[in-house]
C-alpha cells in the first residue's frame, strides 16, 4: 500500500510493461487469425479518419445544457 | 464493443471510474496522473465544485505510445457521485469498455455503496450494455481509515461483490491499490480483443 515509497514514476512503468506484454500477445493471436487488410483504396475525398476521439465526449455545447438542467 | 482498430492501427480503451460521491474516484485519477512521465503527461480534465467535489466529471487520456504496432490510448473517466448527476453519470458511461467501482469502505457509507452500485448496473442496461458481462473490477478504497470506521473486506466483498470479480483493497489517497486496479481492468478490457466483438 505503501505507493509513495515509490520512485515517482516507477509503478507507471511497471503498468507500462506489463500492458505492452499482454498487448503484444493479444496482437500476435490476433494477427494470425485475421485476414491481410485490404490495400487502401485510391484516395477519394478527404474525410476525417473515425479517431478514437470518436468515444470522447465532444459535443460540448449539449453537456453543458445537460450540466446546467441538473443543477436546476 | 470492439477496442482495437486494424484499420487505423489504434488500441483505444474508455475506463470509467464510478462509485458513489466522495469514495475516492477523482484521488484515483490524480495518482495515475502523478506518476506519468512528463512526456506523456497530456491534460486532465477536472470540473469540480469550490469544495473538490466533481461536479461533472474528470478525464484523463492516457497515451501509451506505440505497442506492437498499435497507437494505444486510455481513457479514465470518473464520474460525478452525488445522486442528482443521474443523466451525467448515464453520457460518460456511454461507450465504456471497463468500469473500476470504486467503493467507500467506511462501514456509514455501504448504503451509498450498494446504492451506487445499483445505479451502475441500471444505467449500463439502459446504455445497451449487459452489466452481467462488463468487464469490472471492485476496489474498496480507504483501508487507510481506522479500523474501527471500515468494515472488513470480506464483508464489503459479500455485500458489493456478487459477480465475483476482481477485488483490491486501496489508499488512493497515498496510491496505494491504484495501479493493481488499472492493471487489472486494462487486462479484463483487452482480454475482449481475442473475443467476438458484442457490445455487452
Amino acid at each position: 500500500m505503501a505507493a509513495d515509497e515509490k520512485d515517482e514514476g516507477a509503478e507507471f512503468a511497471d503498468f507500462m510493461a506489463d500492458i505492452s506484454q499482454e498487448i503484444s500477445e493479444r496482437v500476435e493471436s490476433l494477427d494470425a487469425a485475421l485476414p491481410a487488410p485490404a490495400p487502401p483504396l485510391a484516395r477519394k475525398v478527404a474525410t476525417p479518419s473515425l479517431s478514437s476521439d470518436a468515444r470522447m465526449i465532444l459535443d460540448w455545447d449539449n453537456v453543458a445544457e445537460r450540466m446546467i438542467e441538473e443543477m436546476l | 464493443m470492439s477496442v482495437v482498430n486494424y484499420g487505423t492501427r489504434e488500441i483505444t480503451c474508455k475506463i470509467v471510474y464510478y462509485g458513489p460521491g466522495r469514495s475516492g474516484k477523482t484521488t484515483n485519477l490524480q495518482h495515475i496522473y502523478s506518476q506519468l512521465p512528463e512526456e506523456r503527461k497530456g491534460k486532465m480534465v477536472s470540473l469540480a465544485t469550490e469544495t473538490d467535489r466533481t461536479l461533472f466529471f474528470d478525464f484523463l487520456p492516457l497515451d501509451l505510445g506505440t505497442i506492437s504496432g498499435f497507437n494505444t490510448r486510455f481513457q479514465l473517466y470518473t464520474v460525478p457521485g452525488q445522486v442528482y448527476y443521474a443523466a451525467t453519470r448515464k453520457l460518460v458511461l456511454q461507450g465504456v469498455d471497463g468500469v473500476v467501482f470504486v467503493a467507500d469502505s467506511q462501514s456509514r457509507q455501504l448504503a451509498e455503496n450498494i446504492e451506487s452500485l445499483q445505479d451502475l448496473h441500471e444505467n449500463l442496461a439502459d446504455d445497451g450494455f449487459d452489466p452481467r458481462t462488463m468487464p469490472l473490477v471492485m476496489q474498496y478504497n480507504k483501508r487507510d481509515l481506522p479500523a474501527e470506521e471500515i468494515s472488513p473486506l470480506e464483508e464489503l466483498d459479500n455485500k458489493l461483490n456478487f459477480r465475483g470479480v476482481p477485488h483490491f483493497p486501496a489508499s488512493a489517497i497515498s496510491g496505494g491499490g491504484v495501479f493493481e486496479c488499472l492493471r487489472s481492468i486494462a487486462s479484463l478490457v483487452l482480454a475482449r480483443l481475442s473475443a467476438p466483438a458484442a457490445k455487452g
